[in-house]
């Protein structure tokens, strides 16, 4: 039986909190094999969504609308849990250097300035530890990733998927407007990591006028057929 | 007023909200430890300071205008030079230029000031718009000592290299 890619019209699957892959309930059930099921294949009901309307000459609001699209898109139940690793870290060493400013700071203020300067210097260069230090793990640790996320299903055995999506903006290029670029890499694996099911690595470049309209509201729907089609190519191993 | 706001941060959830205000705060971090960072590179507890007062009003100085001020350990104060000072009692730091210089040669103990000891500086300051020296500004003591010094301002070029570097920022920065 063909695993239908096109949703079937009326029904809103996606509120429903259906445990069995197998019963009808969805409208792509996995052929026998267990195929986790694949972001396409939930639908959002109209009612659901809120308009998106950004700055169509700002490409930073861009890229940010379709991240922020691209994470609720792929958040939503049945689907991948994000793993906030990176964004914790960086709150963790971001807000930690604000106390320290702000510890600092205030010292200074109120002891008399020649008394003061000892504390002074291992506050500022504290601070200085902690900037270096968020700024080296968003560069080279974290990079281009936007979202991490990872499910476990459990059909005969427990399966873990895993998967990390990286975008980024391509910028103009003499009449080329800016487009956006992103990066799938999937992993699906069981007993505990150790047997690797499947893996797949897609990217995909659009330009971002496919996406929003002259006023700069974004065409969700189109934008999440998109980004659905890769991360489904990513999942069943392909390469690209 | 604060429903759009609210109703965006209930969708984007609570770590969202934090990373907001984190980066409203890192700016302010950020601004207080160059301000800290500036003021022990100069060695002055205030290494910017504006012109308040009327005294140096007309002559190289006018209201409003920015000082950069040094206040290097080892270096000795010379007549001439325009200092930031602040007795202590009176709340606005005065900006005069030192009239007279005055080297300790023997351990001395001046009323109202720290115990001197050989090499110790102390300094007699006035404005040059004033008829007479600043005595009566000191609140009964004799002559200002180092510490009563937050910088002198050997720099006054720095002043119009900030000014054009604003500009220059305001001029490249798109929108």
């Amino acid at each position: 039986m063909a695993r239908t890619k096109k949703p079937e019209n009326g029904t809103s699957t996606a509120r429903s909190p259906s445990p069995s892959r197998a019963s009808s309930a969805s409208p792509s059930s996995p052929s026998g094999e267990d195929k986790p099921t694949g972001p396409l294949s939930i639908i959002i009901s109209p009612e659901d969504r809120e308009a998106i309307k950004v700055n169509n000459a700002n490409a930073t609001e861009l890229k940010n609308a379709c991240d922020d699209a691209m994470k609720r898109y792929l958040s939503r139940p049945e689907l991948f849990k994000q793993i906030y690793l990176h964004t914790d870290v960086r709150l963790g060493l971001g807000w930690l250097s604000v106390f320290v400013a702000a510890g600092t700071a205030f010292y200074g203020y109120k002891v008399e300035f020649e008394k003061s300067k000892p504390v002074v210097w291992a506050g500022l260069i504290l601070y200085i530890l902690l900037t270096t230090l968020q700024t080296l793990y968003a560069y080279f640790i974290e990079g281009d990733v936007v979202y991490v996320g990872k499910r476990k299903t459990f059909s005969r055995r427990i399966v873990s998927e895993r998967i990390t999506l990286s975008s980024r903006t391509v910028p103009v290029e003499r009449s080329k407007p800016p487009a956006y670029e992103v990066s799938i890499t999937y992993v699906r694996s069981t007993s505990g990591g150790k047997s690797l099911l499947a893996k797949g690595k897609t990217h995909g470049v659009r330009e971002y006028n496919s996406f929003f309209d002259e006023e700069g509201t974004m065409d969700q729907e189109r934008f999440e057929r998109w980004v659905g089609e890769l991360v489904e190519q990513a999942m069943e191993g392909k390469s690209s | 007023m604060f429903t759009e706001e609210l109703k965006a941060f209930r969708r984007l959830g609570f770590r969202h909200v934090l990373l907001q205000v984190l980066n409203f705060a890192s700016v302010i971090a950020s601004g207080l430890m160059i301000w800290k960072g500036l003021g022990l590179l100069t060695n002055t507890e205030s290494p910017i300071v504006v012109v308040l007062s009327y005294w140096f009003h007309g002559t190289r100085f006018y209201r409003g205008d920015l000082l950069f001020l040094t206040n290097p350990a080892s270096e000795r104060y010379h007549t001439g030079d325009i200092t930031v000072y602040k007795i202590p009692g009176a709340d606005i730091p005065i900006v005069h230029r030192v009239l007279e210089t005055h080297d300790v040669s023997e351990k001395v103990k001046i009323p109202g000031l720290v115990t001197k000891y050989p090499g110790d500086q102390l300094l007699l300051t006035k404005g040059d718009n004033n008829y007479v020296d600043d005595i009566e500004l000191y609140q009964g003591l004799d002559w200002l000592e180092r510490k009563h010094i937050v910088g002198k301002n050997d720099f006054p070029q720095l002043k119009y290299a900030l000014l054009g570097i604003l500009g220059l920022l305001a001029l490249i920065q798109r929108e």
